[in-house]
C-alpha cells in the first residue's frame, strides 16, 4: 500500500506515521482553522493507538489561531456530528480512521452543523495548507481548550420519535454485537439498555488491536456468525471502528451483505420520506427498495460528503450508501449505524418477520466488486481508453465510467484513498456478471 | 542586525507565541528529543503562563510520534519535575517555562534521566537532530499518563530533611510571593507544612504575571510592603518556575539574592554538615568568606546550573549555587531549588532565635554592578583579550569569559550563551571601589 497522503474534502488519510504524522496533522489544523478565522471547533477522536497523538497536535494547532477546542474525547464521529447539529460550532474536526486499517488514520474536516465540507471549501484548505501561511495569534488571544462528556440521553430520545420505542422494548431483542474494539463499544450498552435489548458484545474493548479489518462485511462476520448460531440471538450486526457504517447476520447465523442495510433502512422508513440520495456505485437492491418504500432516489458520487451535501441541496429526507452507512436528515448529517440499526430493529418489528424472512422478499442480483492495483502514473491513462472503448454506450460519467445494460449495470473508477481501480459488476445473472468482467479486463490490458 | 525572537540553542527552545513558538516547531522539537532520548517515559510540567495549555499539546504530540510516553506532571516547578525525574527514574523531561523573560514569551527546557540538564555537548547533538530532520516516527505511538502528586515527592524530600519542629516552635509569619508562577498550587501548603503563618501574594495565575518575574529588589516592592503591614518575619519571592529565590527581613528589605544564597550556605554548612562549596564565577565574595569561617574550600564553576551542579558533584560539595537566587542541596537534588533556599533560611532563623535582619548583618557587604553590552562573538573575543591585557596584574581566571581578582575589588565578563551580548558583574569591597573599577572596565570595553 502506498504510503503517500490522500486528501480529499473530508479530509485527510493515510498510513501512521509515512503519509499522516503529527506535523501533517497540525498543519492540517493550522490551515482549516486559518480559514474558519475564529470561533469554537467540537473534537473527538477514536481508540486507534495515534488518534491521541494526532488529536493532540490539531488541538495545539487551533489554540495557536486563537480557535477554541471543545475535546469530547473517544467517541464516534456520528456522535458528534449529532451533537454539531445541535449546538453553536464553527466547525468540527475528528480523528478517526473507520472503516481504514489499524496503522492508518484519518483527519476530517466538518462544517458547523456537522456537515461535510463543499468541495470548493475543502480545496480552500488545502490551498492555505499548501502555501502555509497560517493565522497565528499573541499569548492573550490564544484558543482555550475545555473537555466534555458526549451526553447518550438525548440522542436516544431524538431517536424514539423516529421509530416505536415501545414495541421495541416489548420485545425484548437478544442481539449479538461486533464493534471490532471500536471507539463505538463503549456506547454499545447506553443503547442497548435504552432499548431493552439483551447484548452479546464480541470485540468491545477498545483501544485493543481491531480483531480483523474494521469494515462491516461478510468475509469479517465468521465469529459473529458463530455466537449468532451458538445462542440463538434474534440477529447479530458488526460495526466500523467509529460506528458509521453496519451489516447484519440474520437468525441462522447467516451474514448478509452490506448492501442490504440501506433497502432495510428505506424499507422501514416506508412512506415517510419522500426523497433520498445514495451513489452510483450501489446495488440495484436500493432502487428496488426505494420503489417498495415509495422513495425517489438520486445517484451521485461515492462518497459520505458527496451524498450528505446532495441530501442537504436536494431537501431528501435520506442518503447512504452500499458499504452500509444510511444517514437521516432529520436526526443528524452524518452516517449513523446505531441509528440504522435502530430502524432496521423496528422494521423486524413492525413486520414481525425475521431478518432472513425480510431479505429472501428481496429480489437476486449477483454483485462484483474487484480491486485492482494499478500503478497511479497509469490510472488516468487507463480511464482514458476505457471512456474511449465505451463511448459508443451513453457512459454516466459522475464518477468513474457507468454502464448500463439491460439487466446488468458496471462501474469502473480510480479510488479516492488508494492507488487502485475499483470495478463494480452487477447484474441479474451470474453468467452475464463474469463475462462482462472478462470484458472489462481484456480492454483495461489494451 | 534584525534579532530574531527566536532563540534555539544549548539551553533549550525558547520564543513568542503568536511570532516564532509556532505549534509545529514545537512539534519538530519534541521529535528531535524524544528520538535523541530513545524513547521511554519522559515528564511534562509547566509554569503558569495562559499559553502552556497550546504549547503543552504540541509537545505531546511530539513526544508520542517519537516514541516516548509522555508523564503529563501539570502545573509544575522547574525543580520539581527534576526531582520526580530522577525518583521516578524517568529518561527524561521537558519543562514548559521561560521562567523571568515577558510573559509572551514561552520555552522548552531540557532534562535528561537523572534529573539535570543537558550537557552543552549533549545539547549540541540534539540540535543536529533536529535539523536533519531524521526523527523517529512511530506507527503505534505510547499513551500519555497524566500524573497530579509529582510535587508530593520533593515536597516530602525537604520535609524529611529540615526540622520542621524547630521552625513550628518559634510560630513564624511568612510572606510569599510566587508572582502567580508554577509554585502557586502548591507553596502556601508548603510552607504550612513546614509550621508557619502563610500570608500570599500575587498567587492568582492567568494571564499577566503580576510583577517582572524576576525576584530582583525593585521587582518586589509589593512583598516589601506586605512584610511590614502584616508584621511577618520572613518574605519570599520566587520567580516564575520557582528555581530562583530572594528573601526579605523583617523590617521589609529586600537582602538581595546574593545574600539569600550566602545565608542558606552559611547556615548549612554550620548545622547541616560541612563540606566544600560551588558558586559560579559570577557569585558575590560574600560566600567565600561564609566557606572561610566555616574552613571549608570553595570552589568555582562556569556560569549555568548544570555547569555548578556537575563541579559540585566532581568536588564531593553538598551545597552551592548561583549568585542570582539559585540555591542548590544536593540532599534534595543538585539542581535550583527555591523551596529547599525557603526551608533552610526558616530553619535558621528559628534555630538561631535571631530576626532575618540580624542574621544578615553577621556577613560582610560589597558592592556589586551587573551590566550588559551588545557584543557580536567576534567583538567579544576583541574585548576578553583587551581586558585580559589592562588587567594582567590581577589573579586570571578564563574558563568563563574572564574573571579577574584583585583585592579590593573583582570582575567577570563573559558572552552570553543565548543573545550577542557580554555580561558585565563587578564586585568591589564597597560601592567607591566597585565604581571605579566598573568605569575602568567600561572604558577599556568601547576601545
Amino acid at each position: 500500500m502506498s504510503p503517500r497522503l490522500r486528501i480529499s474534502v473530508s479530509g485527510v488519510r493515510g498510513k501512521v506515521p509515512q503519509a499522516l504524522n503529527v506535523e501533517v496533522a497540525s498543519r492540517f489544523a493550522s490551515a482549516f482553522a486559518t480559514y474558519l478565522d475564529k470561533g469554537k471547533i467540537g473534537f473527538c477522536r477514536d481508540s486507534r493507538p495515534s488518534s491521541d497523538m494526532l488529536g493532540m497536535a490539531i488541538s495545539s494547532s487551533l489554540l495557536a489561531a486563537g480557535l477554541d477546542c471543545v475535546d469530547y474525547g473517544l467517541l464516534p464521529v456520528p456522535f458528534l456530528q449529532f451533537i454539531m447539529g445541535r449546538k453553536n460550532f464553527k466547525g468540527g474536526m475528528a480523528v478517526s480512521g473507520g472503516h481504514n486499517p489499524e496503522d492508518w488514520n484519518a483527519v476530517v474536516l466538518l462544517g458547523e452543523k456537522g456537515n461535510y465540507l463543499e468541495s470548493s471549501e475543502g480545496s480552500e484548505v488545502f490551498n492555505i495548507y499548501e502555501a502555509a501561511n497560517f493565522k497565528r495569534v499573541s499569548w492573550k488571544a490564544l484558543g482555550k481548550r475545555r473537555e466534555n462528556t458526549f451526553r447518550m440521553e438525548p440522542y436516544l430520545e431524538k431517536m424514539s420519535t423516529i421509530i416505536d420505542i415501545e414495541r421495541i422494548r416489548k420485545a425484548n431483542f437478544k442481539l449479538v454485537s461486533d464493534p471490532c474494539n471500536g471507539v463505538v463499544s463503549n456506547f454499545l450498552q447506553p443503547f442497548a439498555d435504552y432499548f431493552n435489548l439483551k447484548l452479546i458484545s464480541l470485540n468491545n474493548q477498545p483501544g485493543k488491536p481491531f480483531p480483523h479489518p474494521p469494515e462491516p462485511s461478510q468475509e469479517h462476520a465468521s465469529q459473529t456468525e458463530a455466537v449468532v448460531k451458538a445462542t440463538s440471538a434474534d440477529f447479530g450486526f458488526l460495526l466500523n471502528s467509529d460506528g458509521s457504517r453496519l451489516s447484519f447476520v440474520d437468525e441462522k447465523g447467516e451474514s448478509l451483505s452490506e448492501e442490504c442495510t440501506l433497502p432495510l433502512c428505506l424499507l422501514s422508513l416506508e412512506n415517510r420520506i419522500r426523497k433520498a440520495i445514495t451513489t452510483l456505485s450501489t446495488s440495484s437492491l436500493t432502487d428496488w427498495a426505494a420503489e417498495e418504500a415509495g422513495v425517489n432516489l438520486l445517484k451521485t458520487k461515492v462518497g459520505q460528503s458527496a451524498v450528505v451535501n446532495l441530501m442537504v441541496a436536494e431537501k431528501a429526507g435520506a442518503g447512504g450508501e452500499g458499504s452500509g452507512s444510511f444517514a437521516l436528515s432529520s436526526f443528524s448529517l452524518a452516517y449513523d449505524a446505531l441509528l440504522s440499526l435502530a430502524l432496521v430493529m423496528d422494521l423486524v418489528n413492525r413486520e414481525e418477520k425475521s431478518l432472513s424472512q425480510l431479505v429472501s422478499s428481496f429480489p437476486v442480483f449477483f454483485m462484483k466488486k474487484l480491486r485492482i492495483e494499478v500503478p497511479p502514473e497509469r490510472i488516468y491513462k487507463i480511464m482514458d481508453s476505457l471512456e474511449e472503448a465505451y463511448s459508443g454506450e451513453n457512459p454516466d460519467l459522475t464518477d468513474g465510467i457507468r454502464i448500463i445494460r439491460r439487466g446488468l449495470w458496471f462501474q469502473i473508477r480510480p479510488s479516492t484513498t488508494e492507488f487502485i481501480l475499483r470495478i463494480i459488476i452487477e447484474g441479474k445473472k451470474e453468467k452475464d456478471v463474469d463475462l462482462a468482467e472478462e470484458e472489462i479486463r481484456e480492454r483495461m490490458a489494451k | 542586525m534584525i534579532e530574531s525572537d527566536l532563540k534555539i540553542s544549548i539551553s533549550g527552545i525558547r520564543g513568542i507565541v503568536g511570532r516564532s513558538l509556532t505549534p509545529q516547531l514545537i512539534i519538530k522539537f519534541a521529535e528531535a528529543f524524544s528520538t535523541y532520548i530513545g524513547g521511554g517515559k519522559i515528564g511534562v510540567g509547566s509554569d503558569t503562563r495562559p499559553s502552556a495549555e497550546m504549547v503543552k499539546c504540541a509537545l505531546l504530540s511530539g513526544l508520542l510520534s517519537g516514541g516516548a510516553s509522555p508523564i503529563d506532571c501539570g502545573i509544575l516547578p522547574i525543580p520539581s519535575l527534576q526531582v520526580y525525574t530522577r525518583e521516578m527514574k524517568l529518561d527524561g523531561a521537558i519543562s514548559i517555562s521561560a521562567s523571568h523573560n515577558p510573559i509572551e514569551w514561552n520555552a522548552l527546557k531540557l532534562i535528561k534521566s537523572g534529573g539535570h540538564f543537558l550537557y552543552p555537548y549533549e545539547a549540541e547533538e540534539l540540535l543536529d537532530l533536529y535539523y536533519q530532520g531524521k526523527f523517529t516516527r512511530v506507527s503505534f505511538p505510547g499513551k500519555i499518563v497524566s500524573e497530579k502528586k509529582a510535587f508530593v515527592l520533593h515536597e516530602k524530600k525537604i520535609l524529611d530533611f529540615v526540622d520542621a519542629g524547630i521552625i513550628k516552635k518559634r510560630k513564624l509569619k511568612v510572606v510569599i510571593d510566587p508572582c502567580a508562577g508554577a509554585s502557586t498550587p502548591y507553596v502556601v501548603k508548603f510552607l504550612e507544612k513546614l509550621g508557619t503563618e502563610v500570608v500570599c501574594i500575587n498567587c492568582r495565575p492567568g494571564g499577566e504575571f503580576p510583577r517582572n518575574p524576576e525576584p530582583l529588589a525593585e521587582n518586589i516592592q509589593k512583598l516589601c510592603h506586605t512584610v511590614r503591614k502584616e508584621r511577618a518575619d520572613v518574605g519570599f519571592a520566587q520567580d516564575a518556575d520557582a528555581d530562583r529565590l530572594a528573601a526579605v527581613d523583617e523590617t521589609g528589605t529586600p537582602i538581595g539574592e546574593e545574600h539569600t544564597l550566602a545565608l542558606a550556605v552559611d547556615y548549612y554548612l554550620q548545622k547541616k554538615q560541612k563540606s566544600p562549596v560551588v558558586v559560579n564565577l559570577s557569585t558575590s565574595r560574600v560566600v567565600e568568606d561564609v566557606a572561610r569561617r566555616a574552613g571549608v574550600k570553595l570552589f568555582r564553576s562556569r556560569v549555568g546550573e548544570i555547569n555548578v551542579s556537575r563541579c559540585m558533584a566532581q568536588k564531593r560539595a553538598k551545597i552551592g549555587g548561583e549568585g542570582n537566587g539559585g540555591i542548590i542541596v544536593s540532599d534534595i537534588h543538585s539542581c535550583r531549588d527555591s523551596f529547599s533556599g525557603m526551608a533552610l533560611l526558616l530553619e535558621y532563623v528559628a534555630d538561631s532565635g535571631n530576626r532575618l535582619s540580624e542574621l544578615n548583618s553577621t556577613l560582610p557587604h560589597y558592592f556589586m554592578i551587573k551590566d550588559k553590552k551588545q557584543a557580536t562573538f567576534r567583538e567579544a573575543r576583541r574585548i576578553l583579550n583587551s581586558l585580559k591585557h589592562k588587567f594582567k596584574q590581577g589573579k586570571i581566571n578564563a574558563t568563563d569569559g574572564l574573571r579577574v581578582d584583585f583585592p579590593g575589588y573583582w570582575f567577570h565578563v563573559r558572552p552570553s550563551n543565548t543573545e550577542p551580548v557580554i555580561r558585565i558583574v563587578v564586585e568591589g569591597k564597597d560601592e567607591d571601589a566597585a565604581l571605579k573599577a566598573y568605569q575602568k572596565i567600561m572604558d577599556e570595553i568601547r576601545k
